[in-house]
């Protein structure tokens, strides 16, 4: 016999434990991707339960269901016309009340549904109680309280899904407007009803009043006339509140989701604070909160690199270690030469910086995003941010592409439109990542000293300021401000963290593995026809003339896209010392590790930028920094030859 | 008395009597905005707290429908409230 399949929907605000309750059912059986044109994660799962195989599909956290977020645009029209068996709303019981708005709006949409009301165990610590069944009498729908990083509730969670879904029940519309808005929504819902429409009746009607522009767009398509009988409608609504009729819409939702939960929790305020408080006040604290955070960051850039260095160098002479082996087989010839040094190398180049860096990287950040820290270092750093356009929450990519500019790109997605995706995504390639620091470091800093490293890197932020500025004014659209929520500190569930990381960094290895491999074995090819002296020819109008370095160096520069510290060790093969002060003057050293600083950070990187913004925007960006870099080189070395300083 | 957002001092109440989405200065985003705001709980006649603002003009944090947000210093501005002891 075969399995009947059914789809279940998760849906909820962010950090309710959504992807812990994910985890608890779908445990090994996930896949991650993206939703269809969107870079919006879509997570399904699969499990087998009752004679059922259902398809677990868990829906980005979100607030509501308007126009506001792609996120939410991806979710509501996921529900409303892909229609999955059933949806299990999500519940914070702490925050029940903003939880019961998003709750109220997923009833609208008619998919049957049960509540999971998630994290009991925190609400009780803030002096919250909540009687469910009487929660469960009014909605009308199953609530299950649950603790989900306990795994406490999560079966009968389930139980109770297959029972609604079995039963086929459709659940009333519960969210009762004023009889002044009930009359109209009403009307629209009649008058949508006789076209044909992908929405449910109900809830496009409800949107319509809410003015929401998709759905008005969408109508206007099928008959303009229904559409102006309808905000004629709305204005009557407006006629008589005195605001808006979106606002009168939300207000009155709201209104709702506060007397239910009025009604059915009771609040004992705590004596003592709990510690998530005490944490909370320290972290965001006008003066503390940036020595803690600045502490935070640094021990955790500090722990990562010793970690890094410690195992890519092990890694890399174990991996090395084969190199014999692959002698004996292919012999010394030029087949060894490609098949070693272009593909093997390009893996080994791969494995190192995977595993070592961006494995503990992830980790780390999705542990501090879920314990709640990330979102009070976005309200640290909002003000700062906002000076290119972007608020707070950007600072987070920002501060990933200090070790690498692959997960920080990536990253951008947890800015809220494609615009400040965009703009966030351009100025993370401009932040010297590891192996750019790498360079600085070990030319600038090592040979002409400390000071000169730091003025390089005050430089690079001068003009991740400059460009950001520019391209904020450039970009169309308006800034977004920022508004977030500060979930309570909590500990994170270890098991979801470390599978979050997982995937990054499965996603890291699909998008950069390919692109280094391939790209090691075209630049090894040109090695082996010997083309490498005529491109150093060919590019010495740009090195020798404009920049003043030695030819050679536009070789260093193009093996740079692989990994940017190649730059720093090819040089020191092709010309033969690592003591640079031979080989190099001061200025040329600060020439050559501005540029390599500066022009589009790796081939990793570009891939990156072409999974989230498209080929042409990623070969705009890529061609544009290449270009500055070249032009901030030639300036520089022009000023620093006319200020004789060395 | 109508005050922006803005004007409380931290641990200061106030009910909220309207977002404006363009005041004039530029820089609003309209329905978007508003939508945002309301959206999460900033609905005329709610309550809302000052915590505590972030320095250097930064966004402040309030108390609202019994969740903790954080506004950019622009968005709150718009925020107009009216005083409660």
């Amino acid at each position: 016999m075969t399995e009947k399949k059914l789809t279940i929907a998760l849906a909820g605000n962010a950090n309710v434990g959504k992807s812990v309750i994910f985890n608890q059912l779908t445990g090994l059986h996930q896949h991650i991707g993206n939703w269809p044109g969107k870079t919006v994660e879509k997570a399904e799962g699969t499990l087998h339960f009752k004679g059922y195989t259902i398809d677990i599909i868990d829906l980005p956290g979100i607030y509501s269901l308007s126009t506001f977020s792609i996120e939410e645009l991806v979710s509501r029209e996921y529900i409303a016309v892909e229609r999955p068996d059933l949806v299990v709303n999500i519940v914070d019981a702490s925050v029940l009340e903003r939880n019961l708005f998003f709750t109220l709006q997923l009833m609208e949409l008619g998919t049957p549904m049960v509540m999971a009301l998630n994290q009991i165990d925190m609400a009780e610590k803030k002096g919250i109680r909540i009687d469910h069944e009487k929660l469960q009498k009014i909605l009308g729908i199953p609530v299950v309280p649950t603790v989900a990083i306990k795994g406490k509730g999560v079966y009968e969670l389930l139980e109770r899904s297959v029972e609604i879904i079995e039963k086929g029940r459709i659940n009333p519309p519960v969210a009762k407007y004023g009889e002044e808005v009930e009359k109209r929504i009403k009307e629209i819902t009649k008058l949508i009803e006789k076209i044909p429409f992908k929405y449910p009746a109900r809830w496009a009607a409800i949107k319509i009043l809410e003015g929401d522009e998709q759905v008005e767009k969408e109508i206007r398509e099928i008959s303009p006339e229904i559409l102006s009988t309808m905000k004629r409608l709305a204005k009557e609504i407006e006629g008589i509140h005195g605001h808006s009729c979106s606002t009168v819409i939300t207000s009155e939702r709201y209104e709702a989701a506060g007397r239910i939960a009025r009604e059915v929790q009771q609040i004992v305020p705590k004596v003592r604070p709990p510690m998530s408080e005490t944490l909370h006040t320290i972290t965001t604290h006008k003066i503390l909160g940036y020595p803690v955070m600045v502490l935070v960051i640094l021990s955790i850039f500090q722990s990562i690199f010793t970690f890094g260095d410690y195992t890519s160098e092990l890694l890399s002479n174990l991996l090395y270690g084969w190199e014999p082996l692959s002698e004996g087989l292919l012999g010394t010839g030029i087949v060894k030469d490609i098949v070693w040094g272009g593909i093997a190398e390009g893996i080994i180049a791969g494995v190192t910086i995977a595993l070592p860096y961006i494995a503990p990287f992830y980790l780390i950040l999705y542990l501090l995003e879920d314990s709640g820290y990330l979102s009070r270092i976005a309200f640290l750093m909002d003000t700062l941010m906002h000076k290119i356009g972007l608020h707070g929450k950007a600072f987070i990519p920002l501060m990933l592409g200090y070790g690498c500019n692959v997960p920080a790109c990536l990253g951008c997605r947890i800015m809220e439109t494609e615009r400040e995706r965009l703009l966030a995504g351009f100025v993370t390639t401009l932040i010297p990542c590891a192996a750019r620091t790498v360079i600085i470091l070990g030319l600038v800093g090592a040979f002409l000293g400390f000071q000169w490293a730091l003025a390089l890197y005050v430089i690079d932020l001068l003009i991740i300021f400059l460009l950001g500025r520019l391209a904020f004014k450039a970009l169309p659209g308006e800034p977004t401000a920022l508004i977030m929520e500060m979930h309570d500190y909590r500990v994170p569930h270890l098991k979801t963290v470390g599978k979050q990381a997982w995937f990054r960094l499965e996603e890291f290895i699909k998008i950069s593995f390919p692109l280094i491999i391939v790209g090691s074995l075209a630049i090894k090819l040109i090695e082996v026809v010997n083309l490498l002296d005529p491109i150093a020819n060919v590019l010495s109008p740009v090195t020798v003339s404009w920049l003043g370095l030695p030819a050679i160096t536009g070789i260093t520069l193009i093996f740079g896209v692989l990994r940017k510290e190649l730059t720093l060790i090819m040089l020191a093969t092709l010309l033969g010392t690592t003591d640079f002060a031979q080989v190099l003057t001061p200025s040329q050293m600060i020439v050559f590790a501005l540029v390599a600083m500066l022009y589009i950070p790796c081939i990793a990187t570009i891939a990156a930028l072409v999974k989230e913004f498209g080929s042409k925007k990623a070969l705009f960006i890529t061609v544009f920094e290449i270009i500055f870099a070249i032009l901030v080189g030639g300036i520089a070395s022009r000023i620093l030859s006319f200020l004789r300083i060395f | 008395m109508k005050l922006p957002l803005t004007a409380l001092k931290d641990g200061e109440s106030g009910i909220i009597t309207s977002v404006e989405a363009n005041p004039g200065r530029g820089g609003g985003r309209g329905w978007g905005f508003q939508k945002r705001l309301m959206d999460m709980g900033l609905t005329p006649g709610t309550k809302i707290t000052v915590a505590k603002s972030a320095p250097f003009r930064g966004p402040i944090e309030v108390h609202v429908r019994g969740s903790r947000l954080a506004l950019g210093r622009g968005m709150a501005e718009r925020i107009f409230v009216e005083m409660t002891k």
